[in-house]
């Protein structure tokens, strides 16, 4: 009995050094995301996902041996309105110094955020791939005027000043349908909201169309009465609605019990993006369209790989996919993958550099980054570019309605506006 | 536009009242400042959220069944954990502080995030008033909030538990002397206050989802009215409510949606300036200048 | 005739004793007695940054001494001149957007930036803050928490200094150990210059103030002028700490009025023991890194921290520090009576 016990034991600990031997080292991706909120949960899900499958197939091929990728998630808290950003900056530290992160995926979330975090960024060199959240241009205006010192930083995901374009292009779309032109700005009193609440009100006029008001919220308002007043006063057609915050519900069950006649239009507005918004409203949020940003965030068929990935993330997750940073977390996983392998190595220069000759047909499109700013190109042909879509609730499902490319419906208007 | 801002002043303000009434009732009766006010508001509506969603059970019982859960909540706090700190004004914030932060963040932690939650509303429709539509939802906050005051007012008058809640108020010494008992009292006016934080969560939370910042908007706008109206008054916090939320109401249309937060943040600073001791404030203002 | 009962009795040691006064020079071992904690303190805070096993603790270990500052202005407010300061954020945020502006402004390198944000920005807090010194009471500490909430939403609706973006591009200390023994230096100057300020004449004013503002007063002393002179002292602090995170992160934003910087440093006086000026340092030394561990945990962490926060203000409201000192100074014994 003694003796079998033994050799059990001998055996034991032979087969794990040689099992010790066999596991390689695994590659390291810090991810220093807002697990709480939905711009934090969209890309912690995709990316796991995204390992999952990879290490599934083999892992990565770098440097003649097949390395696994490891996810090591951090939670940045950024998004929560007390806490400072320097907190996220600790997390970011943290999964760098400590946790020896190989590559940074996924956030600093937040705007304010992602900027402070360009220097710490380029300080370590580190390649980093923002995927959620941080919307602002300044973002990839930075790497251009700086190059050098950022260009470590990628952004895989739509950012502002293209959201407004497909918005426009959406909103002439509109006028030719429906003669819809006159449009109310309600926005978030946050920096890329403001931002591209201005930036929309003044191309939106070169365009002809007409701005009947603009109203800017504190985050944390719960009153929007009176702006639908104003809205309906100036017989506005359109709302236009940068929102992340979860009183948007607020606003749009109001919109619905006011019965106002205008076309909610939302970019970055989180509640509608969710799966569930159908019945946390009770229904009211139909035909309220938002701007998900990458296609892969609802249905749509874009790519062979696009329901393959909305399928696979549905029976991994039990729900659909949702929030704007689903689909570009996990492209950015795959994308990644595809830059390690062809470097062969995983020295950041390196890595830099063949991250921007990347061209890879992904969920979304055609995916390469613009080598002067590091941001992903977008367009409106998945063929040629990263596609992004709108979609409108209708009959309680989330319809891409947006670019005619990939649209699977028309857009409707509610009973009381024909 | 008037007649708009009247009616959404009105509400605004009813709004405002319902939030600040259970602060104010705890302030008055037992100079305890309960800053875990808002996170009872949100555990009320989470709990009603899971009766109904997760148990299936009628809304009304839900509602019901949440608002004695959170009476019983607010009062095992006061019972083990402020009776303790009484008096010590410091150690009283930061204990009911803390156990406010507790809660709202182990309900973050265990799930509540997202926009997901949220409770319905008592009737669909709405009432054409003028020119605009109202829904039934606000005209019952407002119903239910004058209905709430003046309960108040009866209860604080004419029953004896009313009657012993004011005397403890008006002077802690004198209605000791006559029998009243300080502990019981402070543990019947924290019961009354989370039971206002429950019932405004019951029907402000149905207009928006359930959220865990709301929680610290609520504890904000609730010590800005009762600042304003005088810590320890209850007509003063009425009183204020309506002056601030009509004041909010007048800023989103004259000046901007911009500034709705910060007439909340200004009113304090001005009060405190120009008049501390609030509106109808009980205390003498010999006492507080120094 | 009464039974022999037995009783727990406090009695200060020997060697505390001897040490009161000129006899503490008697023998090394008074000497040793008096000195050894001190010097333990300071040591061990001129070792930490030599001891981090790696470039984050050592971020963790600058971290610490800021909210140590913030934790000192706490203390010496709440508990030597009675005014409960719930606006830590407050001078974090002033100190920190004056400290911005100067370097990215006008230039200035971080030592002369931080030199001046701390004075001007004391100087600011005191003129803000003063409408509500000739108040008592929990005024003060409302107020005070206030003041970064409406600054914060100020700054964002008004879209001034930066907005929502923040102040980026802000130079940062020259050299990795400067910036974490200048921090640790100033936390120990501020801390033994305050334990000394609390037992000079001023001192004794102010505490007079806390304790019986009458009897002040009724000696022709104006009380707003030394509440004035104490909130101007923990501001110095206070900007500094928020001047000195700014250079560390090279960015200042509309987050350096976040809540967090109030609430930390309080919960590090709790638990650190209140009154001694030692215990909020200490506080900091213990919390601020268990909450670094913590963070894999989430959420979690916070409530965990909350709840030891409720634990220790309930059951042991004088914190470790006092704790520690009593256990140090005077043994208890049992004895008949």
């Amino acid at each position: 009995m003694r003796i079998t016990v033994c050799l059990a034991v001998i055996l034991a600990v032979f087969l794990c050094l040689t099992g010790a031997g066999l596991a390689a080292e695994p590659i390291i991706l810090g991810c220093p995301l807002p697990s709480a909120f939905l711009y934090g949960w969209d890309a912690e899900r995709a990316i796991i996902l995204a390992v999952e499958e990879i290490n599934a197939n083999g892992g990565i091929k770098v440097g003649g041996a097949m390395r696994p990728f490891k996810v090591d998630l951090m939670d940045s808290r950024d998004l929560e309105p007390g806490v400072p950003v320097s907190e996220a900056l600790l997390a970011l530290e943290k999964l760098i110094l400590d946790k020896k992160a190989d590559f940074i995926l996924g956030g600093p979330v937040r705007s304010e955020a992602a900027l402070a975090a360009m220097p710490l960024l380029s300080k370590y060199k580190k390649v980093s791939i923002v995927t959620t959240g941080v919307l602002t241009p300044k973002y990839h205006a930075l790497v251009e005027q700086h190059y050098d010192k950022f260009k470590y930083c990628f952004r895989i995901h739509g950012e502002a000043t293209w959201l407004i374009n497909e918005i426009l292009t959406c909103l002439i779309e509109i006028r030719q349908k429906f003669g819809l032109d006159r449009v109310f700005i309600m926005v978030q009193d946050v920096a890329h909201a403001r931002a591209s609440g201005d930036i929309l009100s003044k191309v939106a006029v070169e365009k002809g169309f007409k701005i009947s008001g603009m109203e800017i919220y504190p985050t944390g308002a719960t009153d929007f009465s009176m702006g639908l007043i104003k809205a309906q006063k100036t017989d506005s057609q359109v709302l236009s609605i940068w929102m992340d915050m979860p009183e948007s519900a607020i606003l749009l069950k109001q919109w619905h019990d006011m019965k106002l006649a205008a076309l909610p239009f939302g970019s970055t507005l989180a509640s509608a993006e969710q799966p569930g918004f159908w019945k946390a409203t009770n229904g009211k949020g139909e035909f309220c369209m938002a701007n998900v940003v990458n296609a892969g965030n609802a249905a749509s068929k874009a790519t062979p790989w696009t329901m393959r990935f909305y399928d696979a993330y549905t029976k991994r997750w039990g729900i659909e996919p949702e929030g704007l940073g689903c689909s570009s977390s996990y492209m950015a996983v795959y994308v990644l993958k595809d830059a390690i392998e062809r470097a062969d190595n995983l020295e950041p220069d390196k890595i830099v550099t063949a991250l921007e000759q990347t061209d890879i047909m992904g969920v979304y499109g055609r995916l390469r980054f613009d080598p002067k700013n590091h941001q992903v190109i977008p367009g409106f042909d998945p063929q040629q570019g990263a596609v992004g879509s709108i979609i409108q609730w209708q009959a309680g499902k989330r319809m891409v309605v947006f670019p005619k490319s990939i649209a699977m419906g028309d857009i409707q208007l509610p009973p009381w506006m024909k | 536009m008037n007649v708009e801002i009247l009616i959404y002043g009105t509400i605004n303000s009813v709004s405002l009242a319902l939030y600040a009434l259970g602060f104010a009732m705890v302030y008055g009766v037992s100079r305890l400042p309960n800053f875990a006010h808002g996170a009872l508001f949100v555990l009320a509506g989470f709990i009603a959220w899971t009766l109904l969603n997760s148990l299936g059970l009628n809304y009304m019982l839900s509602a019901l069944l949440s608002i004695i859960a959170t009476a019983a909540i607010g009062v095992m706090i006061y019972r083990f954990v402020l009776i303790r700190v009484r008096g010590m004004e410091i150690s009283e914030i930061i204990a009911s502080y803390a156990l406010g932060l507790a809660i709202l963040e182990g309900l973050r932690w265990s799930g509540l995030k997202g926009m997901t939650y949220t409770l319905p509303v008592f009737m669909e429709g709405s009432l054409q008033i003028g020119a605009v539509a109202v829904d039934y939802q606000r005209l019952l906050v407002v119903a239910a909030g004058s209905a709430l005051v003046a309960f108040l007012y009866f209860f604080t008058h004419y029953t004896r538990i009313g009657l012993a809640l004011r005397g403890m108020a008006q002077d802690e010494r004198a209605a000791m002397m006559l029998g009243i008992d300080s502990d019981a009292m402070a543990m019947a006016a924290m019961a009354l206050g989370s039971t206002l934080a429950a019932l405004a969560a019951i029907f402000l939370l149905p207009l928006g989802n359930i959220v865990v910042e709301a929680g610290y908007n609520v504890l904000i706008l609730a010590i800005a009215v009762c600042i304003v109206g005088g810590l320890g008054s209850w007509a003063g916090a009425v009183l204020a409510a309506f002056l601030i939320g009509f004041a909010q109401i007048l800023t989103e249309v004259y000046l901007g949606a911009h500034y709705q937060m910060v007439v909340a943040l200004l009113a304090i600073i001005l009060t405190l300036v120009v008049r501390p001791s609030g509106l109808f404030g009980r205390q003498k203002e010999l006492e507080e200048r120094v | 005739m009464a039974a022999e009962q037995l009783r727990k009795e406090r009695i200060d040691r020997g060697i505390k004793v001897r040490t009161e006064g000129i006899y503490a020079l008697m023998s090394w071992r008074e000497l040793l007695y008096l000195i050894g904690p001190r010097f333990l303190l300071i040591a061990g805070m001129l070792l930490l940054p030599l001891l981090m096993p790696g470039m984050y603790w050592q971020r963790v270990v600058s971290i610490v001494c800021i909210y140590a500052l913030l934790a000192l202005s706490f203390d010496f407010l709440a508990h030597f001149v009675g005014l409960v300061s719930l606006g830590g954020a407050f001078f974090v945020g002033t100190g920190g957007y004056l400290a911005a502006i100067l370097n990215t402004s006008f230039g200035l390198p971080p030592i002369l930036t931080v030199f001046l944000a701390t004075l001007l920005g004391a100087a600011l807090c005191t003129v803000l803050l003063l409408p509500c010194l000739p108040m008592r009471g929990v005024y003060f500490a409302i107020v005070s928490l206030m003041y970064p909430l409406l600054l914060a939403r100020l700054i964002e609706a008004m879209n001034i200094l930066g907005g929502t973006d923040g102040i980026m591009g802000v130079d940062s200390f020259p050299n990795r150990w400067i910036e974490q023994y200048l921090l640790i230096a100033v936390v120990l100057i501020f801390l033994f210059g305050a334990r000394r300020l609390v037992n000079t004449d001023l001192g004794l004013v102010l505490r007079g103030i806390k304790d019986n503002d009458q009897a002040i007063r009724a000696s022709a002393m104006n009380i707003t002028h030394y509440k004035a002179l104490a909130v101007f002292i923990a501001s110095i602090m206070g900007c500094l700490s928020g001047a000195c995170l700014v250079h560390i992160y090279m960015w200042s934003g509309v987050s350096q009025f976040a809540l967090d910087f109030s609430i930390l440093p309080i919960a590090a006086t709790v638990i650190g023991g209140s009154s001694t000026l030692v215990g909020p340092v200490l506080g900091c030394l213990i919390l601020v890194p268990i909450s670094e561990l913590l963070r894999d945990f989430g959420t979690l962490r916070i409530v965990s921290y909350s709840l030891i926060l409720v634990g220790f203000i309930v059951f042991r409201s004088e914190g470790l520090m006092v704790y520690g000192q009593r256990k140090y100074h005077q043994f208890e014994r049992w004895t008949r009576i």
